[in-house]
């Protein structure tokens, strides 16, 4: 019998779960987690905006650990691996391994702003503790302050305005969402946000704070010397992959923890998935990491091939959007652009290859694109009906089991 | 674990298959096809037929992959691939329509509601006894149910 230990409970620490359960059904599986509830990051605005409670945003059923019996000892944070001794450690606890698999995940990180380190009405918005901590502060004050407008900062936006607050965001990009949008994707998005009343600063940073006697910030100064009031501040200007725990075991990391094609680490027998690999930042990567990673701890060999990292999607205020690729890099590229009435499209082609696809509306039965961008698929010859491609364009069907399968 | 089998030799593209999934998945109460409303996008149909140019059809179906791209891409655990069945399942209270679903099928099958807070996909007829609509729609006999 061997024993499998996950740290970390998000979507690659029990997609992990779920694979090793299913391939092992007697051995032991433990998850150990910070958190005290599985919970989709994703979600968190749902549940800030008072949509959702707690258990509206687990990803799995309620006694996902009980049916599949798995132990999950949350709450508890491992400090670190004996990776000789084969043991992880936790406060006064430790718990042996024979697998380990290490799913920490990625942290809020907060820039070397004044002040902005040590405050205590400055958080993050990654999990279901911070959005605690949030819904907190917003009992005693309305004016928020948003240091980023990628997702995560307009998912805390989208779910604060819903509740009547005072949301300004600071981006210091031009536009919002600069990774997902071009100007006039990012164009819609602000306004919809606008109308329900969000205040956007474009192109500026915060460069300093006011603080009051017990630290907490009551006016983020601005780079260009304007004072804002705020009665707390959310972060959400990047994520770092939380390495802390290889760093303190003698595993290799530099910004991420270093893996492997089998997701293995520098350890043996232990394994890492997810965010703190630092290979993509997307959920359907993070559940393909665990699982792969899961595959492997089982002794079953399965090569982990590298993500497509440039990819999402977002719906706020009913306003849809797919984004894949890289619209960014335009030299030598053809770029289409399709505008009707509530839709925006734009391919990007580059040597007959599409290279990045954005569409805002109605996004119903683009995945293809996504697919062709990352298989770089020849479209020579299609480059003409590129908003209109679907499937049937590369028809194919796997006698065998009836599957489709692309014919290119 | 069942699966609609495509021939699309069969296939003459009368889109039977098509009205029958909209009809069978109508939320308006009514019955039959010639009251049911093929303009608005809430009856949207759950497969699409394409003429290839070459006067054949190719009917893009849900696949209900062994492993499904949409489910593996779920993030409030609303998509699921049930391991008895064979069919990927959706919880439309548990979708947060996030929509990575759509963005990760690489068939393009699933569609966005016209509300934008679900998605529309095959749910292989789950109310109805005698299984997928579309299938009993064709008059060619080029989809069927086969046991995988």
């Amino acid at each position: 019998m061997e024993r499998f230990v996950i740290i970390g409970a998000g979507a690659a620490g029990i997609s992990a779960a779920q694979v090793l359960r299913d391939v092992r059904p007697k051995d032991t599986i433990t998850v150990i987690s910070t958190d005290e509830k599985v919970h989709s990051r994703c979600m968190l605005h749902k549940y800030l905006g008072h949509e959702r409670d707690a258990q509206g945003i687990n990803f799995v059923d309620a006694d996902f650990f009980e049916k599949h019996d798995i132990t999950h000892i949350a709450c508890q944070t491992v400090d670190k691996i004996d990776t000789e001794g084969k043991m992880v450690c936790y406060g006064e606890y430790s718990a042996p391994y024979d697998k380990l698999l290490i799913a920490t995940g990625a942290g809020f990180f907060i820039p070397p702003i004044p002040h902005f380190r040590e405050a205590p009405n400055v958080f993050g918005f990654r999990d279901l503790s911070d959005a605690l901590k949030i819904d907190e502060a917003f009992a005693r004050g309305k004016r928020v302050f948003i240091v980023g407008s990628g997702l995560v900062g307009l998912d805390a936006a989208s779910a604060l305005c819903e509740r009547g607050a005072d949301v300004t965001i600071a981006e210091m990009a031009p536009r919002v969402m600069p990774l997902q949008t071009d100007e006039y994707a990012a164009s819609v998005y602000q306004k919809a946000f606008e109308e329900h009343g969000c205040k956007f600063l474009l192109g500026i940073g915060a460069s300093d704070a006011v603080v009051d006697g017990d630290g907490n910030i009551t006016e983020v100064i601005l780079s260009n010397g304007d004072h804002v009031p705020c009665d707390f501040i959310i972060m959400a200007a990047g994520v770092r992959p939380r390495i802390q725990i290889a760093l303190d075991s003698g595993i290799a990391a530099e910004r991420a923890i270093q893996v492997d094609d089998h997701l293995r680490t520098s350890a043996p027998d232990v394994y890492a998935a997810g965010d703190c690999t630092g290979l993509s930042g997307v959920w359907p990567d993070a559940m393909a990491q665990g699982k792969a990673a899961a595959w492997n701890m089982a002794g079953v060999e399965e090569v982990y091939e590298k993500p497509y990292p440039f990819k999402n999607t977002s719906n706020f205020f009913g306003v849809t959007m797919l984004s894949a690729g890289r619209l960014d890099l335009t030299e030598g590229a053809d770029v289409l652009v399709h505008k009707t009435a509530g839709e925006y499209k734009k391919a990007v082609i580059t040597d007959g290859k599409l290279t990045g696809y954005l569409s805002l509306g109605d996004i119903s039965n683009e995945g293809l694109y996504l697919y062709l961008i990352r298989t770089g698929t020849d479209l020579s010859g299609k480059t003409d009906k590129i908003f209109r491609l679907t499937f049937a364009d590369f028809y194919g069907i796997n006698e065998k089991n009836g599957e489709f399968a692309y014919q290119v | 674990m069942k699966r609609i089998f495509i021939d699309p030799a069969k296939c003459d593209g009368c889109k039977n298959c098509t009205l029958a999934c909209m009809e069978s998945h109508r939320q308006d109460g009514g019955k039959g096809l010639y009251t049911l409303d093929l303009t608005d996008p809430a009856n949207q149909s759950r497969n699409f037929i394409v003429a290839d140019g070459k006067g054949g059809y190719a009917p893009v179906f849900c696949r209900h992959c062994d492993v499904p791209d949409c489910a593996g891409a779920c993030m409030s655990g609303a998509l699921q691939k049930n391991m008895e069945n064979g069919l990927v399942e959706y919880d439309k209270e548990k979708c947060a329509a996030c929509y990575m679903c759509v963005m990760s099928c690489r068939y393009g099958v699933p569609a966005i509601s016209p509300d934008r807070k679900r998605i529309i996909k095959c749910d292989f007829c789950a109310h109805l006894e005698e299984g997928p609509a579309c299938v009993r729609a064709c008059p060619k006999q080029a989809i069927e149910v086969r046991e995988v």
